[in-house]
């Protein structure tokens, strides 16, 4: 319902204490310690305390973090078992976390296997690699039948070399071959190069090689290789061979080895544990013996942190938050409204002093969602399978929330689509009439959207005014509370007056007579007021233009009001997609076939519109929050509460009490 | 003169709905480019991506809505078409524009708001949602025509 008030504490201890000091705040992980070293500005202070420093050791903890980490995407990679479509943490019991401790050496061994494997498959596929190198190098010079080692005798040089494609290899090697001594072909020709060999006694060799290099020859080096080029080729592919074999062998044992998952990920996340242990303390202050730290409680904690605090035997002092210290921001909402707060989350924090709106709006979010998907068989399909994962998968934290919101929405849906007659669209009658001949309706039991649009949007209005009034409603609150009467009814009354009598004005006649008057003289009361107080913050000529510029606000007023229209249009737009569907689906008739391509199209036509129309719910809805409700009297910019804890991955260590 | 009667009217105005399908083309396709850039990097984030990518591709959708919300009304997808006036079939022409026009250059801008919140996602995964919104904020103007083009197509009696 609010944002959780905070006090703020100060340790002083002996070192001797601070192990176990740490380890119990940890446990407690309701404790945010923020850094002190802006303290160290002062003077005084600078020659009594230093700075925490121990970051040799959390830097080598977090070497073996990531060394675990590089182990775990490995083995991911080859596990053959489907990962679970969320990832939960494993519960895990105090005795079974301190097994995991003494386990430690083992699955380090264990990580440095997987290492090892890791950079031997690394290896293996380099050496494939440069194997394949060589294959293209060689593979143009396959007709080229002599032992490649074979450069010189006591006589003769034997050369290999390429000229590109643009210089005419015909007439080179012409030229050449009627220099004395030398013989020379052309090996093969591709649309780059020219592959030529060559032949000549050493006493023409210089003279044979100026005359090549003039044409742009070059020579190709094949130093390294033994025997024909077919020879090599055929060997490439038998060595290439073993090493597929043997990266096939290496990646099978990897996936057996998927078992090891379990122990790394378990050490992995005590090895986080005690290097954020180690890494907090850079936030502290010392002295020879003794330390220093500061941090946020929640105020309905404060007496299980004393009771930590006085069993560990050190000085501390809670205190009421000053006025410029930036405060740590919890929400705290009642069940229902819980899941509704990733939405607030998403948007922003409320700031210390703000407000937290997340009970107020849920429910609107919640129809707002609803009316634009709007389609009764969709909603169930969507409250099942949020249903479903929430009793198959142990969520914590965003994710939890955000399943929980859908199956909220969903429900939300579903009453709306009954409410509009939408399930599935038209399917129902659809199916009985070309299927089973029959004239079978769905009755809705408020009315179809699509008979009268007129009176959705209207409704739709309606509840957007309601909406914004609320917002307006918290802002005048806000202004309430700090004592300002004054402006909470130049900022939101007048605006009430002139919004409910504008509305009286236009469209009361259609109630009762008596309402455009009584309408037209409360919009012009409030807007008069709004024009004579726009402008009280400024001075001299800016008193006028104030106003004016205020009273102008209307028009952003309208727009904001005329947002709301999109209840209906995407309610609209979700069932004539779905009316789209099923008619597609029917214009092949009855009959078996006619059946097959009804379920077909059923099937893949309303996945499609459920998912695009879901996303633009979710969508729009936040939006209605996020601009037109939150932009009333929303102020953000709160920073979330960090309770020092443990922040692990993949295992949660419950705490027993002792 | 008898080339041009009411029902030609009113399939050009079903036509021009359709053509909001073109914003979401060249929108769908912008933030596909980015996406696939985003992807070079990151394979792993192609769900995310889809997401961002499939948002400017309403408009095409709204435009359909129209163009087969008209052609309900007049018989096209039943076999007969009905007969309609000169004035029926500019009514359903209008109906056709708003939806028509609005989809072409919405469904751009929101491929190019896109596309830039896909290079947020890029950098910063966690804020993808909010690109997410701010693409949205453009969906608002393609909203507003559908809703024009449907409450003019509600109120043409044939």
């Amino acid at each position: 319902m609010s944002i959780v008030k905070m006090q703020k504490v100060a340790i002083i201890g002996l070192d001797e204490h601070k192990e176990s000091i740490m380890t119990r705040l940890m446990d407690f992980g309701a404790v945010e310690l923020t850094d002190q070293k802006s303290k160290l500005a002062d003077e005084e202070l600078q020659s009594l305390v230093l700075a925490d420093e121990a970051q040799e050791a959390a830097a080598e903890l977090d070497l073996k973090i990531n060394q675990a980490e590089a182990a775990l995407s490995f083995l991911e990679k080859y596990d053959k078992a489907k990962a679970p479509l969320f990832k939960t943490r494993r519960a895990i019991s105090k005795a079974a976390g301190d097994k995991i401790k003494a386990r430690q050496q083992e699955a380090e061994a264990d990580i440095l296997e997987v290492l090892q494997l890791e950079e031997k498959l690394r290896d293996t596929k380099e050496q494939i690699n440069k194997l394949e190198q060589d294959g293209i190098m060689l593979e143009p010079w396959k007709e080229y039948d002599q032992p490649l080692e074979a450069v010189e005798t006591t006589k003769t040089i034997t050369k290999l070399g390429v000229v590109p494609a643009a210089v005419d290899a015909k007439a080179l090697v012409e030229e050449v071959d009627d220099i004395p001594g030398v013989v020379i072909k052309i090996v093969n020709q591709d649309k780059d190069l020219s592959y030529i060999g060559l032949m000549c006694l050493k006493s023409v060799g210089e003279q044979t090689f100026d005359l090549l290099k003039q044409r742009g020859f070059t020579e190709i080096s094949f130093r390294e290789f033994k025997g024909s080029v077919t020879e090599n080729l055929t060997r490439i592919e038998k060595e290439k061979d073993v090493l597929q074999k043997k990266i096939n062998e290496i990646e099978n044992e990897v996936s057996l080895k998927a078992s090891l998952r379990k122990p790394i990920e378990d050490y992995c996340d005590i090895m986080t544990i005690a290097a954020d242990k180690e890494k907090i303390k850079s936030n502290f202050l010392k002295t020879e013996k003794t330390f220093y730290m500061e941090g946020w409680v929640p105020s309905r904690l404060v007496k299980d942190a004393e009771k930590i605090l006085q069993d560990t035997g050190c000085y501390y002092a809670f205190s009421e938050p000053g006025e410029e210290d930036e405060v740590p921001v919890l929400l705290d909402n009642k069940n229902f409204f819980v899941p509704f707060e990733s939405i607030t989350e998403m948007y922003s924090l409320p700031a210390y002093k703000g407000f937290d709106p997340t009970s107020i709006y849920a429910a609107f979010y919640a129809i707002f969602f609803g009316m634009m998907l709007s389609d009764a068989g969709y909603g169930i399909i969507m409250t099942l399978a949020c249903f479903i994962v929430l009793k198959k998968f142990n969520l914590e934290g965003t994710t939890f929330k955000m399943i929980k919101l859908f199956f909220y929405c969903g429900i939300s849906t579903t009453v709306w689509g009954a409410l509009f007659g939408g399930w599935f669209g038209d399917f129902v009658p659809v199916f009985a009439r070309t299927i089973l001949g029959k004239e079978v309706l769905i009755k809705p039991l408020w009315f179809n959207p699509l008979d009268d649009p007129m009176k959705l949007l209207i409704f739709s209005l309606a509840l957007g005014v309601v909406h914004l009034f609320i917002g307006m409603g918290i802002k005048a609150y806000m202004q309430i509370k700090e004592g300002k009467w004054f402006d909470a009814i130049c900022d939101e009354g007048f605006w009430y007056l002139t919004i409910i009598g504008l509305i009286g004005w236009l469209a009361g006649g259609m109630i009762l007579p008596g309402l455009t008057k009584v309408g037209m003289y409360m919009a012009i009361i409030g807007m008069a007021g709004l024009l004579l107080t726009g402008g009280r913050h400024n001075k001299g000529f800016g008193k006028i233009t104030g106003g004016l510029g205020n009273l102008y606000n209307i028009t952003s007023y309208m727009s904001d009001i005329l947002s709301y229209a999109r209840l209906l249009a995407l309610g609209l737009a979700t069932g004539v997609i779905a009316q789209v569907v099923n008619t597609m689906g029917s214009l092949f008739g009855g009959g078996v076939v006619g059946l097959i391509i009804l379920i077909v199209v059923f099937v893949a036509g309303h996945t499609l519109n459920l998912a695009i129309n879901a996303l633009g719910a979710f969508i729009h809805a936040s939006r209605l929050q996020y601009v037109e409700f939150f932009g009333k009297f929303y102020e953000d910019g709160g920073e979330p509460f960090n309770p020092f804890r443990k922040k692990t991955k993949y295992i949660r260590i419950d705490q027993e009490e002792e | 003169m008898n080339m041009i009667d009411g029902n030609t009217l009113a399939l050009l105005g079903a036509a021009i709905a359709a053509l909001a399908g073109i914003g979401s083309a060249m929108g769908v396709g912008i933030a596909g480019q980015a996406a696939s850039a985003v992807l070079a990097e990151d394979p792993k984030k192609f769900g995310k991506t889809l997401i961002l990518q499939a948002l400017p591709g309403t408009q095409g959708i709204y435009g359909l809505i129209i163009s087969f919300l008209v052609m309900q009304k007049i018989g096209l997808l039943g076999g007969a078409m009905v007969e309609l006036t000169m004035a029926q079939g500019a009514y359903f022409l209008m109906a056709g524009i708003p939806i028509g026009l609005v989809g072409i250059w919405s469904g751009i801008a929101q491929g190019k708001a896109a596309a830039a919140a896909l290079q947020l996602t890029a950098k910063r995964p966690d804020q993808m949602v909010k690109g997410i919104i701010y693409t949205a904020m453009v969906e608002t103007y393609a909203i507003f025509a559908l809703l024009v083009s449907v409450l003019i197509w509600l109120r043409i009696a044939i």
